[in-house]
C-alpha cells in the first residue's frame, strides 16, 4: 500500500472513530469518500444505474446499522465494500424470491386446461386481487412488502415495529390464505 | 458527494455515540468460564472414565483442556468471519474446519492404547446415541453463547460462521465427553463423538442463519 493509500486510510479511520463516537460531519466524510467508488461497484454488480442508487442509500444504512462492528483501527475500506456486497446480494435473493412467489401465483391461478386468453388473464389477475382483500390486513402488508416490494423481514420488523418472527408468521400465513383462496 | 437530504436525516435521527465491539479474540474469551463448566459437567455429573489414573493426568485433564481451549479459539474465528470485511479465504476455512475435526481423532490416538475398547455387544447403538446425545446437551449453552456473539456482529456469510462456532462448541462439549467415555472402538467415536461435533456444526448453521443479524 503506497504512503497516499496509507494516509487515506488513516483519514477514513479517523472519520470512522467520530462516526461512532455520534458526529453527524463524520458521516458526511464518509459518504463523500465512498459514495461515488461504492457507486461504481455497485452499478458493475447490478448493471441498473436507479437500482445502484438505491443500493448505495442501503448500503450507507446497513453500515449505519452496523457500524459498531467495526473495529477501530482497522481498514474501513475491506469492512464497507463487504456490506455493499451484502446488500447487493440480499437485493438479489430477494428479486429471485420475489420472481419465484409471482411465478407461483400465476401458477396457483391457472387454471388446468392451460387455455388462456385475454379474458383468463383478466379474470385471474381479478382472483388474485379478490384473494389479497381476503387476507387480514396486517398478514397482507407483510406479504406484499417481503414478496412484492422484496423486503428482507428485518426490514418488514423494523418498519412495522414487530419482531423478525412476527413478519415472517404473517408473511406466511397471508400466502397460505392466499393459496387455499385460489384454490 | 453529498449525501442525500433524506437518508443524512435519517442517519442524524439515530446517531448516538456507540461502543464498538470487543475484537473477536476478546469476545471468545468470555466463553472462557462456560467451557471449563461444561468440561467439567459432563463428567462431574455422570462418572469419569475408568482409565483416568492409567492414561495420567496430562492425557486426561490437559487434552481436554487443550481441544477446549482449540474449540474456544475456533469460535473466535468464527467471530472473526462475522465482522464484515474480515472474512476467511476459502482455504483458511476448509484447513479450520478440517482441524478442528481431526483434533479429537488425534488425541485420541495419543491417548488411546490399542483402538478395541468397545461397547458390549448388541449395545453398540445404544451407547452410540448415549455419548451423541450427552455431548450434542452439553454444546447447547455454548452454542447459545456463541450465536448471540456472532449475531451481535453481522456475518457476511451467517451458515460458515455459524458452522465454525458449531464446530468450537462441538470441540468443547467433547472435550468434557471424552473425561467420560473411555470407549476407542473407531465406529463409536467417529459416529458417537465426531458426529456429534458435525451435528452441532450443521446446527450452528441453521441457527446462524436463522437468527436476525444485527
Amino acid at each position: 500500500m503506497g504512503s497516499e493509500a496509507k494516509k487515506s486510510e488513516a483519514e477514513l479511520c479517523a472519520h470512522m472513530q467520530a462516526y461512532l463516537d455520534g458526529e453527524i460531519e463524520a458521516f458526511d466524510a464518509l459518504y463523500a469518500a465512498f459514495a461515488g467508488r461504492l457507486r461504481g461497484y455497485l452499478l458493475q454488480q447490478c448493471r441498473d444505474a436507479s437500482l445502484a442508487d438505491d443500493l448505495l442509500q442501503e448500503t450507507f444504512m446497513q453500515m449505519h446499522r452496523s457500524r459498531r462492528t467495526y473495529q477501530p483501527g482497522r481498514p474501513v475500506t475491506p469492512w464497507v465494500y463487504a456490506i455493499a456486497r451484502n446488500v447487493y446480494l440480499m437485493k438479489r435473493r430477494s428479486a429471485g424470491r420475489r420472481a419465484r412467489f409471482e411465478e407461483t401465483l400465476a401458477a396457483d391461478a391457472r387454471s388446468s386446461d392451460g387455455s388462456r386468453d385475454a379474458l383468463d388473464t383478466i379474470a385471474e389477475g381479478d382472483a388474485v386481487r379478490r384473494a389479497l382483500r381476503g387476507v387480514p390486513a396486517d398478514q397482507r402488508q407483510a406479504l406484499l412488502m417481503h414478496h412484492v416490494e422484496g423486503w428482507s423481514f428485518v426490514e418488514i420488523a423494523e418498519r412495522l415495529g414487530i419482531r423478525v418472527n412476527a413478519a415472517k408468521t404473517r408473511a406466511f400465513r397471508g400466502v397460505r390464505k392466499m393459496r387455499e383462496r385460489l384454490k | 458527494m453529498n449525501a442525500p437530504k433524506d437518508l443524512r436525516d435519517r442517519i442524524k435521527s439515530d446517531l448516538r455515540p456507540t461502543r464498538p465491539l470487543w475484537p473477536p479474540a476478546v469476545r471468545a474469551l468470555v466463553l472462557i468460564p462456560l467451557a471449563v463448566a461444561i468440561v467439567l459437567s459432563v463428567p462431574g455429573l455422570r462418572f469419569f472414565r475408568s482409565d483416568m489414573q492409567a492414561i495420567g493426568f496430562l492425557k486426561a485433564w490437559g487434552f481436554s483442556f487443550g481441544q477446549a481451549l482449540a474449540g474456544l479459539v475456533i469460535i473466535g474465528v468464527a467471530l472473526r468471519e462475522s465482522i464484515p470485511g474480515r472474512g476467511l479465504s476459502r482455504g483458511a476455512a476448509a484447513a479450520t474446519i478440517a482441524i478442528g475435526l481431526a483434533i479429537p481423532f488425534a488425541l485420541l490416538a495419543v491417548t488411546a492404547s490399542a483402538f478395541n475398547v468397545g461397547p458390549e455387544p448388541g449395545h453398540a447403538l445404544e451407547e452410540g446415541i448415549g455419548c451423541f446425545r450427552v455431548s450434542a446437551i452439553s454444546a447447547i449453552p455454548a452454542l447459545i453463547a456463541a450465536a448471540w456473539l456472532a449475531a451481535r456482529a453481522f456475518p457476511m456469510r451467517p451458515a460458515l460462521a455459524g458452522a465454525l462456532y458449531g464446530l468450537g462448541c462441538g470441540l468443547i462439549a467433547d472435550a468434557g465427553l471424552r473425561l467420560f467415555c473411555d470407549y476407542t472402538v473407531p465406529t463409536h467415536v467417529l459416529l458417537g463423538h465426531g458426529g456429534a461435533i458435525v451435528g452441532a456444526m450443521a446446527v450452528g448453521a441453521i441457527v446462524a442463519k436463522i437468527i436476525p443479524r444485527s
